[in-house]
């Protein structure tokens, strides 16, 4: 079990001895139960941290988004900043490394077990209670324990969790600086990638039908894209108004870039769209699940990206986020990669 | 006529330079007749060829995306067509993940010396695809 005031307290230590620039944790958030990002500059800030089922954020975005602060004011970085990471988060932290997005002394893993559990899926736990509005999650063991205006409710965690979180094998954040709770890794509640095994079974024209209405449904709000912390592009290639402009940039110029979608929400332009970010997101995707929570009309993103993890690991033995010197899914091969597609 | 008969595919092929390219000339040098149903885009590379492209090509009105380059081993830049055999499987395998047909995306490797077998490739692939019919799923609406 992970006691909080562990966390606290390593938080106002790096703060108070400037080890830490800033800490990225999480707190109690505005609404309801949830927890929400929290980033602390000051060493008394650091009792608001909090660790419970709803701090799902993958706060690695954040040091993405520090990083391209920094740049855009062309400071360096000095001390780095510490960040809270459970065992997906430090993983894509550990993608980041190996994109030399930044160096591994910007910045100090807090690694957080999620031991046997994870963090709560609010689609299911909404089926649970009844109406009622939980206004605090807890950890206690193999259950979550919320408590909502008329009392204690104690769920089993596996029938509220979210899908990545049962399916997960590495709870434990391998890359860290400190780590908190018990290493399970290796645990298995359900079977990797169960959900997409599910979806894989039926036909394929079932599955048109599933994802035609899903990509129906996209609006293309981007929420996908601005929570995970893979798609750091300053120039989104599906989207045209991230395209730079400068003053220097003539009317000519701007109307002969290369177009590659519609901007409307039609579902051609949305499968372009998702299936493009999911070509580009094989291999570093560390399946935090952050698109498939953000999305505010239920696509499950989470799906596409779960199909290129599973064909990576079985056709090329290949891992995200394993090493941070290891190599990239697509710039690299094997003499021995499946070929027999090919005429 | 049937419908059957009026509809004509239309494949994209991307060609590598080095080879599937020159191999395409051969087929023409040759006289070898084949069905003129695909567009020929060159790159220089197979492994230059970005998964996006068959997605864009399908998006706006190919029947099939055909990629072909140089055998394994025979590569100009030495690697370029492993890399594209690990990206191109990729993107076959999410194509026939969210359901559009098998047969509407194909990778071949043809030589410059195999006219013959470039011309049977095309063969092939159009008549695979005039048994799919039209391809709809991914085609924008203003160009259906």
């Amino acid at each position: 079990m992970i006691k909080l005031q562990d966390i606290r307290d390593t938080a106002r230590d790096m703060l108070a001895k400037g080890e830490a620039r800033a800490v990225i944790g999480y707190r109690r958030g505005s609404r309801g139960m949830l927890a929400e990002p929290a980033f602390l500059t000051r060493p008394e800030e650091a009792d608001e941290l909090v660790w419970d089922p709803t701090c799902f954020h993958n706060l690695s975005l954040y040091l993405v988004h520090d990083r391209k602060h920094l740049a855009h004011a062309r400071k360096t970085a000095g001390a780095p900043v510490a960040v809270i990471a459970k065992g997906c988060d430090a993983r894509s932290i550990v993608v980041l490394l190996q994109e030399h997005y930044f160096q591994r002394e910007d910045v100090y893993i807090i690694g957080v077990s999620c031991e046997g559990t994870g963090v709560v899926d609010e689609r299911k736990l909404a089926g649970h209670l009844n109406g009622a509005q939980a206004i605090s999650a807890a950890f206690d063991g193999d259950d979550f324990v919320f408590t909502t205006a008329e009392g204690e409710k104690r769920l089993p965690a596996r029938e509220v969790m979210a899908d990545r979180c049962l399916e997960c094998c590495s709870p434990f954040p391998k890359e860290h600086n400190l780590a908190f709770g018990e290493d399970k890794t290796g645990r298995q509640l359900e079977a990797p990638f169960a959900a997409l095994d599910r979806f894989e079974a039926q036909g394929a024209g079932e599955r048109w039908d599933n994802w035609a209405r899903h990509f129906d449904r996209c609006i293309r709000c981007f929420a996908c894209r601005s929570v995970c912390p893979m798609c750091y592009c300053d120039e989104c290639v599906v989207d045209s108004i991230t395209f730079p402009v400068t003053t220097a940039t003539t009317a000519e110029e701007k109307a002969s870039r290369i177009r590659w979608i519609e901007r409307s929400a039609a579902r051609s332009e949305n499968i372009t769209y998702l299936m493009t970010r999911a070509m580009h997101l094989a291999g570093r995707c560390t399946d935090c699940g952050e698109c498939d929570r953000a999305c505010p009309v239920n696509v499950p993103i989470r799906l596409l990206n779960n199909k290129m993890e599973k064909e990576a690991r079985e056709q090329f033995g290949f891992e995200p986020g394993a090493s941070i010197g290891g190599p990239s899914l697509v710039a690299s091969f094997l003499d021995n990669d499946p070929g027999n597609f090919i005429r | 006529m049937s419908e059957q008969q009026d509809y004509e595919p239309r494949v994209v092929a991307f060609l590598c330079k080095w080879c599937s390219s020159a191999g395409s000339d051969l087929a023409g040098v040759s006289r070898i007749q084949y069905p003129a149903n695909a567009t020929p885009i060159t790159v220089p590379c197979t492994g230059a060829i970005s998964p996006m492209y068959i997605l864009s090509a399908f998006n706006k009105g190919a029947d099939g995306v055909l990629v072909s380059g140089c055998h394994i081993g025979d590569c100009h830049y030495l690697e370029g067509n492993y890399l594209a055999r690990r990206k191109m499987y990729l993107i076959m395998k999410l194509l026939e993940f969210i359901g559009v047909e098998q047969n509407r995306f194909r990778m071949s490797w043809v030589s410059a010396a195999e006219g013959a077998k470039f011309a049977q490739v095309i063969t092939d692939f159009v008549g695979d695809l005039q048994q799919l019919g039209p391809q709809d799923k991914l085609k924008r609406a203003e160009n259906k």
